[in-house]
């Protein structure tokens, strides 16, 4: 708070409005090996950020030293840096003399396990799927358990403080039967560590090996594709600066001309839901402390608006929908909190009628994308299904297309909705038709 | 960075704890940032990172812990926090530090430390974006970014190493966006290394910038990808990739010593067609991937990764070598303090061969030319890879015949290795960033054209 103070006051000095940004972080992360525990990590971290705007020119500047030299540093280095930056007269601390704070007991509960029965736990994670059927090994393992808080103060008076909680466990197994062999894995997030279900993910993770351990690929054509649980939010996340007004302020996004028109099939609804407490990205304030909402991205297949922090929304004539997102290290940027696709009106039955590929795993998502033309190509793998039943597993694809022009090859969308593993997104099933896989 | 006496009090205290093995890696990083669109400068960042990274080795377990301070308290608790569970009698004393600091093959002059030189680098982007846009009226877009860093280390270790390196990385890009009608396709072009800002001299703005714009008009002419097993000439320069991905992280004593590369048994044994060469090399001088120690203080090495299609190394941490029993490779890296080291790649490529690529396109009834390849991604334990084309062209009867877009190439490590035919002798090299279980390194890969008889391309036709 001190420190705060102080780098405030450095900046109104210099005639500039500000905010700094300070993030800290515990984490402990645990690693097994042959039965016995291979790393043990853990950490604390600090880190204080400055934006300064002057002149309407924004710069920004870190560090991890907390001592004033530094943190002098540091405000003189963003003065320095705003100077090159062209003029930007939307970009504004906002005016918000408020103090927020998030809620411990939903966003960073606490619990009593010790650091003895986390070390156990990855231990029979290890040993357990282990110990399973035609399983080599389980090279990739571990739990971990973070805690991370970030403060904001600005020269308005903003002071927001954020704190969350979140432990992750995973596991993935090499499994082999003569020359076949296999990677697959599962995992789990929660907010405490006693909600960590290890035997769920020994299960789920063995499950999933031996489902694909003898897939093949299928002929190269067009397919009806359901992209599973994982697979359907990763697909929208990797395009998801289609609704970036940041993007679009900077001639980037394909989008950035069709607010208004009908995009996709008529029955998708799209939204950006942090308002949903069970999921991770629930978040009640954004990087600029402005309040969040749900919004309306896709309605009716219509887009209807680009998510926006202040900067953006002012560029367009617009309020902010609170999705301004910086870090630190970074500049004002936008994101997306969590996502959520209505329901639709198809039964479960109904979507899963007749022959369709379900695709449990993608490849390559980090390359063979282009979100500016909408085309990817990637690995994949998953099951060939008939009437709701898995009849083959499949391996060793690819999956092509245009993820624009796919959002109107909707055939259905179901109406049973869930979350995916991170629990970043909520959404029912779709079944895409005439999806170009490559076998 | 860190006071010798303080170094040798906590290194006392690990070893009092009974640690077989301690190591500080202190850290401090500079970073400056430009990035451009269009012709305007868009943000320029900078900042400082500075922390120390404590290991402690009891067997094979690696117990490892970082902080931002260097206080000798603070490192102390750090080491007695994490051996809680491990405490049993000394079994060792540490060694007298021996300080050292390494021949600099990579001696860079235009520094951070001496500026930032920012309208020197902005002008470099802005000459870019304006030869982009003189190539054509349909170039919609462009953005620029300068990245510059000079990272200290200083490392001390129980066996009385005490050795620092600075490394100044440099990376400038540009990428293009072409536009016609509701049509948009990006290209990109980039160069770097392990060099100061001198490397203006080097590369060239009218290049960075033509190339990217000459890239996007290409992918805007670009027809859907026909898709389908079929023979792949992959060019020079980045085209290593494939390599990188489809084994050189199956080399890494990371996944060997798990027993997770589908290699970890096959030292000696014909792995790849015997027109194949490959190495992994730190020691080239200003080279991106490029170090003159490794974060655990060896020097690095050039490795030869394969000989004539025969496996003759991995590539060797301190772990991964106490593990497997294999040499040390000065391999050991890691993205900053906050990440423990393992074995990574430097600049890892296939050597030049004799093949002409017009041979190598001749030979092709139905096919794929790939001249420009993205990124991509491996599963050790099965050695099923990916990786993306960039820039690809239709290849019928010996002849390119149009632009394709959209395309992947998937396969395994131990297939497409023995299906490389012909290797060309118009080697290149490339910068990329690599991420693994230590985080994100600069690394190079490259190679000249080469031909992969056969190839799942994934394709939208």
């Amino acid at each position: 708070m001190e420190a705060a103070e102080r780098v405030l006051g450095w900046i109104a000095e210099a005639g500039a409005t500000g905010d700094l940004m300070i993030a800290e972080g515990s984490s402990l992360s645990l690693k097994a090996r042959d039965g016995e525990l291979e790393e043990h990590k853990v950490s604390s971290s600090q880190v204080f950020g400055v934006r300064v705007i002057k002149d309407d020119k924004a710069g920004v500047a870190y560090s991890e030293a907390a001592d004033n030299a530094a943190l002098r540093l540091m405000v003189d280095q963003a003065l320095v840096n705003a100077s090159y930056a062209r003029s930007d007269a939307n970009e504004k601390i906002p005016n918000t003399n408020i103090t927020l704070s998030t809620d411990d007991a939903v966003l960073a509960p606490t619990d009593n396990v010790s650091v003895e029965e986390k070390i156990d736990a990855v231990l029979r994670l290890e040993r357990e799927l282990g110990a399973r059927d035609k399983v080599k090994n389980v090279p990739y393992n571990g739990v971990s358990d973070v805690t991370a808080a970030q403060r904001i103060f600005s020269t308005a008076g903003l002071e927001a403080t954020s704190r969350i909680r979140a432990c992750f466990s995973q596991a993935a197994a090499l499994v082999e039967d003569g020359d076949k062999n296999v990677m697959e894995g599962w995992g789990q997030s929660a907010r405490r560590f006693d909600e960590l279900d290890i035997d769920s993910i020994v299960d789920t993770a063995h499950a999933n090996c031996l489902a694909l351990l003898h897939g093949e690929a299928v002929p190269s054509g067009h397919y009806d594709v359901i992209f599973d649980a994982q697979c359907q939010p990763t697909m929208f996340s990797t395009f998801s600066m289609m609704f970036s007004g940041k993007a679009a302020k900077d001639g980037i996004n394909p989008m950035r001309d069709k607010v208004g028109e009908i995009i996709a099939d008529k029955r998708l609804h799209l939204f950006d839901s942090p308002l949903m407490d069970d999921g991770f990205g629930y978040a009640l304030f954004d990087d600029e402390g402005s309040p969040t909402a749900r919004t309306s991205l896709i309605s009716g297949g219509s887009l209807e608006t680009f998510i926006h922090n202040s900067a953006t929304a002012a560029h367009f004539g617009l309020r902010t929908t609170g999705n301004g997102a910086r870090s630190p290290r970074s500049t004002l940027a936008v994101q997306l909190h969590q996502l959520e696709i209505g329901a639709g009106d198809a039964d479960d039955a109904a979507v899963t009628a007749g022959e369709y590929l379900e695709l449990t795993d993608l490849t390559g998502t980090h390359s063979g994308a282009n979100a500016v033309a909408g085309d990817f190509s990637f690995g994949a793998s998953g099951f060939l299904c008939r009437d709701g039943e898995r009849v083959e597993p499949v391996r060793n694809i690819t999956v092509a297309g245009n993820f624009y022009e796919m959002l109107n090859k909707i055939s259905l969308i179901g109406k049973t909705r869930r979350w995916d593993m991170d629990r970043h997104a909520f959404m029912p099933s779709i079944r895409f038709s005439d999806i170009a896989i490559s076998g | 960075m860190l006071d010798t006496s303080v170094a040798r009090s906590v290194i006392d205290h690990a070893l009092f704890l009974g640690a077989d093995f301690a190591e500080l890696f202190i850290e401090r990083n500079q970073v400056n940032n430009i990035s451009t669109l269009s012709s305007e400068v868009q943000a320029v960042q900078s900042g400082i990172d500075f922390g120390i990274g404590v290991r402690v080795i009891y067997g094979t377990k690696v117990l490892y812990g970082y902080t931002n301070r260097t206080d000798n308290d603070e490192l102390c608790r750090i080491i007695t926090e994490l051996s809680a569970k491990d405490l049993k009698d000394p079994v060792t004393t540490g060694a007298s530090f021996d300080f050292s600091v390494p021949d600099d093959i990579h001696h860079a002059e235009k520094t951070l430390t001496e500026g930032s030189e920012v309208e020197s680098k902005v002008e470099f982007l802005r000459r870019a974006d304006r030869t982009a846009r003189a190539a054509s009226n349909m170039i919609s877009q462009t953005r620029g970014g300068c990245l510059q860093r000079e990272q200290s280390v200083e490392i001390f270790t129980s066996e009385g190493l005490h050795a620092s390196d600075i490394r100044n990385y440099i990376r400038a890009s540009l990428s293009a966006i072409a536009t016609n009608g509701s049509e948009q396709a990006t290209g990109s072009f980039n160069d770097g290394g392990l060099i100061g800002w001198e490397i203006q001299e080097a590369i060239d703005s009218d290049r960075t910038g033509s190339e990217a714009a000459r890239q996007a008009l290409v992918n805007l002419s670009a027809k859907a990808c026909p898709s389908g097993r079929m023979p792949v000439v992959i060019g020079p320069g980045f085209g290593g990739v494939i390599f990188h991905e489809a084994c050189g992280h199956l080399l890494e004593t990371t996944s060997v010593a798990k027993k997770a590369s589908v290699f970890h048994d096959k030292m000696g044994e014909m792995i790849a067609n015997p027109v194949v060469n490959a190495v992994d090399d730190g020691t080239m001088a200003k080279e991106w991937g490029s170090i003159n120690i490794d974060d655990e203080g060896m020097p690095t090495q050039h490795t030869q990764l394969i000989k004539e299609g025969q496996l003759t190394s991995f590539l060797a941490d301190r772990v991964g070598s106490q593990q497997t029993g294999y040499t040390r490779t000065g391999s050991g890296r890691r993205q900053s303090y906050k990440f423990a080291p393992a074995s990574r790649m430097r600049n890892t490529f296939i050597e030049p061969g004799d093949s002409a690529l017009d041979d190598m396109i001749d030979s092709i009834d139905r096919g794929i030319y790939a001249s420009h390849m993205g990124g991509g991604s491996v599963q050790p334990g099965t050695g099923e890879f990916n990786f993306a084309v960039t820039e690809g062209y239709y290849v019928e009867d010996g002849k390119v015949q149009y632009p394709v877009k959209a395309a992947t190439l998937i396969s395994t490590g131990p297939a497409v290795l023995k299906e490389i035919s012909m290797v060309g002798a118009d080697f290149a090299l490339a910068c990329g960033m690599c991420g693994s279980v230590s985080g994100a390194v600069p690394t190079t890969v490259g190679q000249p054209s080469i031909k992969v008889d056969d190839i799942l391309v994934g394709g939208n036709a």
